[in-house]
């Protein structure tokens, strides 16, 4: 096996591949990129058995053979050679040489026989979407914020993919908060499909500038992205998202519209004041006063700080200070409504505009 | 117990490196083995392939050892809720392609030659039969045994939300099971109404009638909502007689009696029962408990039998009521991480108690839609054309006419909008849409809650 290849390209490339191959595994092999050139078409391929990564790597000259190299190594030598050197691969059993102009290097790796076979998707019965990059990236960030980290519940630690009344929607919850966004407007197809949050945080990681489209493709327990030399294929897990659309409010009764950086500002001054209370604040709507948000810690002192609004009902909700700091980063727009009820319901955030993202937060009880 | 799939494991421990073994093998489990044809599972796809090429040996050797006959192994991911996808292809942008339900769609239509428009969750298993409605439905048993037999025409009345709806697109979806051919029907009066308006405005009319007499079963929902129009009654006057005369089945379900119905021509409500009349009475108690558990049961709902009493002692208004309410626990539950139970000890939820309906006037209506949408009554019965403003007012014709059974006019004058045909089409506008719009139906039921409650 031999490939001659740019420094820049080959190092993107191991950059992108080389993170799963992080060790956590107990299989040695797993922690290997698998090169294998075939006809002049070379790949570089890891996996940890949850999710496996491929990069299609354009190369000037190559000859075909297939070996294994342990990845974290092969990818931090290859970042530290000087830019623009052309790099020299070669195998001769499970020897591998690198060259780069005056720099030379040996690394033992093995046979590609121990290297898994990845699973394929079934092409014909996949249902396809092709997304606009812009869009993708801003959507999962909006959602990603809201799913869970508890592995109890597993159907929360992932981004459910589903197409309602048409529409390709994606959606996160960890049980407090929730997070919508509508992805596509209109599609045909239909998917109802959990895609695991640490396999899209490694798409949106290898997404790079001069990708203009995504590919998704999902198909029984698989889903794949394709974007540019990239491929992520990823489990799907196994679960059922809750009928979360129920769950947003309808009868809140309490709207204002608000300036998000406004926003921003007076949650995180009254933050300060909430750490003792678990980030616990409230947040008031007074006829004669506008929107207020207050906090009290009982050691330091309290925190008062209006924002003047029409307000045309007045009540007030408790919230953790953190969900509505992260929800209102989300927004896309610079004015936002925020609707709520004196009773126990959510708490509902969406852009003035645009209706295509809603987050949504459980209040506190007082 | 004893489980051959661990031994098997055992026996290839030994054969192979621990890393290997607790790497791959780690999650497997023997789903089948019959006459040779072995099936294990797997965790996901990522072990396929590997499990098949670099051990099959290994696990066919150990299976034999422990005296499973193989012929073939199969590997399979094992999952408790499969991901859905419906095919086929691509998205985004114009490129159009049917999927399958449309495909299945238009199968049924090209065998029976048109759209029943029937919902085919409706059907009989998922009815709950109790001594509230066992009459009527054994009744129905019959009809979809022998349509156009016995009990013709078949009228079923009782309060809203108590299964009417169900059960005749229940018996419409059986006899179009028994017999895809069967030309089927299903139509809420008033699209029956506004569809014998176009026709007879396109100079269509006789074709409508055609369009009838090919029927085999007709089903017409809501007749209580039936208007003074002399023609159109006229109309629905003749075509039911014409399939009466040919013995096709014809169903009708309505909120209370004929002859309690004001508005209905003598001729047509003497017709009506002439196959009789069945009634669905609220459940008891016991009745509600079945609904409730048969309801979880179909949406895999994992509720505690307790929790199903709790709601059931709560709940007295009528079925759908119940089955909201369940839904609206169960999800609650899910997403905080309780069991039901859990949950309505918590007091989290507060299952409301509807008390005994009183009775309400139409400018209690009006007062209650405006309010709710916080309009003023002037706002609301006004001109505007706003969205929100517009839906409103034809929430407020819908309620009326629902509730009060008022003609078109009178509601024309109460909400102060010029002629009794923009009502009609509010009212048809509201119930389409909350058929769709769950958000709506929502609302509509929520100031129902207010009116009532």
């Amino acid at each position: 096996m031999k490939i001659e290849v740019t420094q820049e390209k080959l190092s993107k490339a191991l950059n992108i591949v080389s993170r799963i191959a992080n060790g956590r595994v107990t299989l040695p092999v797993l922690n290997n990129v698998l090169m294998r050139v075939d006809n002049k078409k070379v790949t570089l391929t890891t996996t940890n058995l949850d999710m496996a990564v491929v990069d299609y790597l354009p190369v000037s000259k190559s000859e075909d053979g297939v070996v294994t190299v342990p990845a974290r190594l092969l990818a931090e030598f290859v970042a530290n050679l000087p830019k623009g050197e052309n790099i020299e691969i070669s195998a001769k059993d499970t020897k591998v040489t690198i060259k780069a102009g005056k720099y030379s290097s040996v690394i033992n790796g093995t046979l590609a026989d121990d290297f898994p076979e990845l699973p394929e998707i079934n092409e014909k019965e996949a249902v396809v979407f092709k997304i606009g990059v812009d869009e993708f990236k801003t959507s999962i960030n909006q959602v990603i914020i809201a799913s869970s980290n508890d592995l109890t519940r597993p159907a929360l630690t992932g981004v459910y993919f589903n197409t309602i009344d048409k529409e390709l929607a994606v959606a996160a919850t960890d049980g407090y908060r929730l997070a919508e966004k509508i992805l596509v407007d209109k599609v045909e197809s239909e998917v109802a499909a959990i895609v695991p949050t640490a396999s899209l945080q490694e798409v949106m990681r290898s997404l790079s500038d001069d990708v203009d489209e995504i590919e998704l493709s999902f198909s029984e327990d698989l889903v794949r992205f394709r974007m540019g030399e990239v491929e992520i294929i990823s489990k799907l897990i196994d679960g059922s998202f809750p009928e979360y659309r129920k769950l947003f409010p309808t009868d809140n009764d309490i709207e204002v519209t608000l300036p998000k950086d406004e926003l921003i500002r007076v949650t995180k001054l009254a933050a300060l004041f909430a750490r003792e209370v678990g980030g616990s604040i409230t947040c008031e709507t007074k006829k004669a006063g506008g929107f207020s948000v207050k906090s009290v810690a009982n050691e330091f002192g309290e925190n008062d700080s209006e924002i003047d609004t029409e307000v045309k009902v007045e009540g007030k909700v408790n919230l953790n200070s953190r969900f509505l700091i992260d929800a209102l980063n989300a927004m896309d727009e610079n004015k936002i409504v925020v609707t709520f009820s004196s009773k126990i319901a959510p708490v509902l955030i969406k852009n003035v505009k645009s209706k295509k993202y809603t987050h949504i937060i459980m209040p506190l009880n007082s | 117990m004893y489980d051959v799939w661990k031994n098997v494991l055992a026996e290839i421990e030994q054969k192979i490196t621990p890393a290997n073994f607790s790497t791959w093998f780690h999650g497997t489990s023997l789903v089948s083995a019959d006459n040779g044809k072995v099936v294990v599972g797997v965790k996901n796809s990522f072990f396929v392939k590997q499990l098949r090429s670099r051990y099959f040996n290994d696990i066919k050797a150990a299976l034999e050892n422990n005296g499973v006959e193989v012929k073939t192994i199969d590997f399979e991911v094992v999952m408790t809720n499969k991901p859905k996808t419906k095919p086929r292809e691509i998205t985004y942008g114009d490129v159009k392609m049917h999927s399958i339900i449309e495909e299945k769609r238009e199968k049924i239509k090209e065998a029976s030659g048109h759209d029943s428009g029937l919902n085919s969750k409706y059907t009989l298993a998922n009815f709950v039969v109790g001594s509230n409605n066992d009459l009527a439905v054994s009744a129905a048993r019959n009809i979809i045994e022998k349509p156009g037999k016995s009990y013709n025409p078949f009228f079923l009345y009782g309060g809203s939300g108590l299964g009417k709806t169900h059960l005749i697109q229940a018996i419409g979806n059986e006899i179009l099971k028994n017999n895809p051919k069967a030309k089927i029907l299903y139509t809420p009066i008033a699209h029956f109404y506004s569809d014998f308006v176009d026709a007879v405005r396109n100079n269509k009319g006789k074709d409508f009638h055609k369009k009838f007499q090919k029927l085999d079963v007709l089903i017409i929902d809501d007749i209580q909502l039936i208007v003074g129009k002399e023609k159109s009654q006229e109309e629905l006057f003749n075509v039911f007689n014409d399939l009466y005369q040919l013995n096709k089945q014809i169903i009708i379900a309505s909120d209370r009696l004929p002859s309690q119905i004001k508005t209905m021509d003598e001729r047509l409500a003497s017709r009506l029962t002439w196959g009789g009349a069945f009634d669905l009475q609220l459940p008891k108690f016991e009745d509600k408990c079945a609904i409730l558990k048969s309801r979880a049961e179909f949406s895999g709902i994992d509720i505690e039998d307790e929790a199903i009493e709790y709601i059931a002692e709560n709940i007295n208004t009528n079925i759908r009521d119940l089955e909201s309410e369940l839904s609206k626990i169960s999800l609650l539950a899910d997403v905080r991480g309780m069991t039901p139970l859990e949950l309505i000890r918590s007091g989290a939820v507060n299952v409301r108690k509807p008390t005994k309906l009183h009775t309400v006037s139409a400018r209690n209506i009006v007062d209650k839609v405006a309010k709710y949408y916080q309009l003023s009554v002037k706002e609301m019965c006004g001109k505007s054309r706003v969205a929100h403003i517009k839906t409103a007012r034809q929430v407020a014709m819908f309620m009326l006419s629902k509730e009060l059974g008022m003609s078109t006019t009178k509601i024309a004058d109460e909400v102060g909008v010029k002629d009794h045909t923009t009502v009609m089409h509010g009212i048809k506008k509201i119930d389409s849409d909350i058929k769709l719009d769950f958000a709506l139906r929502d609302q509509i039921e929520e100031i129902k809650e207010r009116l009532y409650g």
